[in-house]
């Protein structure tokens, strides 16, 4: 096997790799040799056919994958001779193979760039916090009340009014006809919560309980069952009872429904909960200030392959979604071809980063362990309760989805080890303002 | 010239272990009709392979008695002639013709 460099450039190597006929053909015969053995041919005992027929019948398969494997070989010695650190799977061109020839084939090669990661401790950062603000957790606590409300039948007579729960019983004809599903004995429903048709709900206010109620409507065009979109509709309405939502006292009553103590406890939980979204906000957000930094820091020539690799994934994406991409076009002001340049932009800082984060990663040996791995696969299964058992066995079968859990984690420990050395100092600012620059991110 | 008859009496090569064994020996083993006699396999041979045939060997290969879905049957019989090239001639039978 001989190898030759015939172009280096950039980040570019191209080898020419020759394979001299006579190695081909020893390597053929000895793969023959091997064959006779589990071959079963008619009219010969196993292992006894001569060498000559089977060569014959199997020749141009053996021949095959002896040429796969020293392409793959060769592939295997010009990395390891050359020491190179390919980016992507070399294109392999092969001049078309004649039996009895030499095998000619050219690598491309695209290689890693030599990162070197800067000095992480020069990065100063600041890292924006947010202050739970006592009415915050009164308004989140009073939310918890509202959804435990009850409703309660009420006694006086009065109208139905928006908020109220109606008891009633229905009966939808179009064109004088019942339809299916348009009928129910004893419906609850909340008038203002707009489970029902447009229109069905506001008709019904101002009712009394033991009214009867012909409410007429018109299914939109695009309801779900075609066959009554857009016709008209009566609904023949027995209100039975209507109630009333009872205001749920923020107390220690409350607390104890939902399983806790008495109310600091509730509240103190409410106040866990909005630190740990803030603090995801703020993380997400110095994530953010922290690559743009790393993003500045470094410029190593990036492999062009990978950065359109990217480019064009993020691409498709768009372009599947016309209405999107138009959306874009129109909030940016540019024409198709300046959002491929941001696109673009966008594309090489992502190749720069991972290829970045691996390297720092790699050099300071960060790891992810296996049951890292696991739990951010358990994490998953909860996501689709009931199905946890298939969602565990399809990570299990499909190592390439396990990888992809394994991603996330790897990136976030490596921001962790960069966050670790750098400069940082905390500014707390007002809720609204970490919310804001978020949104623009 | 080849006349069509010549393929009528030459069926088809015998590959097996033992045709192989005899190849040694400048010997070629072929199929060849029931009713052919050994002038004529000689006379097909040299026309189709344009060899020189020195020797022509015969014996008819008794079909097996085998149980076809539970029934006995009887396989055919076939002839088969075992026919030495003159020296230094040679049929690489697995090519056909």
């Amino acid at each position: 096997m001989q190898i030759t460099e015939t172009s280096a450039e950039g980040l570019t190597r191209q080898y020419k790799v020759v394979i001299p006929a006579g190695e081909l053909a020893a390597l053929v015969d000895t793969k023959l040799a091997g064959l006779v053995q589990q071959v079963r041919m008619p009219g010969f005992r196993p292992g006894k056919a001569p060498v000559a027929l089977i060569k014959k019948q199997y020749g141009r398969a053996v021949l095959g994958e002896v040429l796969q494997e020293q392409v793959g070989e060769a592939s295997r010695r010009v990395v390891t001779d050359n020491n190179l650190r390919p980016a992507l799977e070399p294109k392999i061109d092969a001049e078309p193979f004649e039996d009895g020839k030499d095998l000619v084939v050219t690598f491309d090669y695209e290689l890693l760039p030599d990162v070197a990661p800067g000095d992480l401790k020069s990065i100063a950062l600041e890292k924006e916090v947010a202050e739970i603000a006592d009415d915050e957790v009164t308004q989140a606590v009073e939310r918890i009340a509202g959804e435990q409300r009850k409703f309660e039948t009420i006694t006086e007579a009065r109208a139905a009014e928006k908020g109220d729960v109606l008891v009633f019983d229905f009966l939808g004809k179009v064109d004088g006809v019942a339809f299916e599903g348009g009928a129910a004995e004893d419906y609850e429903l909340e008038l203002g919560s707009g489970r029902f048709i447009p229109g069905f709900e506001d008709q019904l206010i101002g009712t009394k309980a033991g009214e009867d109620k012909l409410v007429e409507v018109t299914f939109p065009a695009d309801y779900g069952n075609t066959e009554l979109a857009g016709k008209p509709a009566t609904f023949e309405c027995k209100i039975k009872e209507i109630k009333a939502a009872q205001a749920v006292a923020i107390d220690d009553e409350l607390a104890k429904q939902l399983g806790l103590d008495n109310l600091d406890a509730l509240k103190d939980a409410v106040k866990k909960q909005l630190a740990e979204q803030y603090d995801q906000f703020s993380r997400a957000k110095l994530k953010r200030v922290l690559f743009d930094k790393l993003n500045e820091m470094h410029a190593f020539p990036l492999p062009p392959t990978m950065v359109q690799m990217e480019f064009d994934q993020i691409w498709n994406e768009l372009a599947q979604d016309p209405a999107q991409l138009e959306n874009e076009k129109k909030e940016s002001g540019k024409d198709e071809d300046g959002l491929k340049a941001d696109y673009r932009a966008i594309a090489e800082r992502r190749v720069r980063l991972g290829l970045l984060l691996s390297e720092i990663g790699r050099l300071n040996n960060v790891e992810v362990k296996p049951e890292e791995v696991t739990r951010a696969m358990i994490d998953q299964a909860r996501r689709f309760p009931g199905q946890e058992r298939k969602v565990m066995e399809f990570y299990q079968k499909n190592p390439e989805a396990a990888a992809r859990l394994r991603a996330p984690i790897y990136e976030d420990k490596v921001v962790d080890f960069i966050l670790g050395l750098v400069a940082m100092t905390e500014k707390t600012v007002p809720l609204a303002e970490l919310m804001k620059v978020e949104e623009a991110a | 010239m080849i006349a069509e008859k010549h393929y009528d009496i030459i069926l088809s090569p015998v590959i097996t272990e033992k045709a192989t064994r005899v190849s040694e020996y400048n010997q070629v083993a072929f199929k060849v009709a029931d009713d052919a006699t050994k002038p004529e396999i000689k006379a097909a041979v040299e026309k189709l392979f344009n060899v020189k045939v020195t020797a022509v060997n015969t014996l008819v290969v008794k079909g097996k008695k085998k149980l076809f879905r539970g029934r006995p049957g009887q396989r055919s019989d076939y002839k088969k002639a075992i026919v030495t090239l003159a020296e230094g001639q040679k049929i690489d039978v697995t090519t056909g013709i």
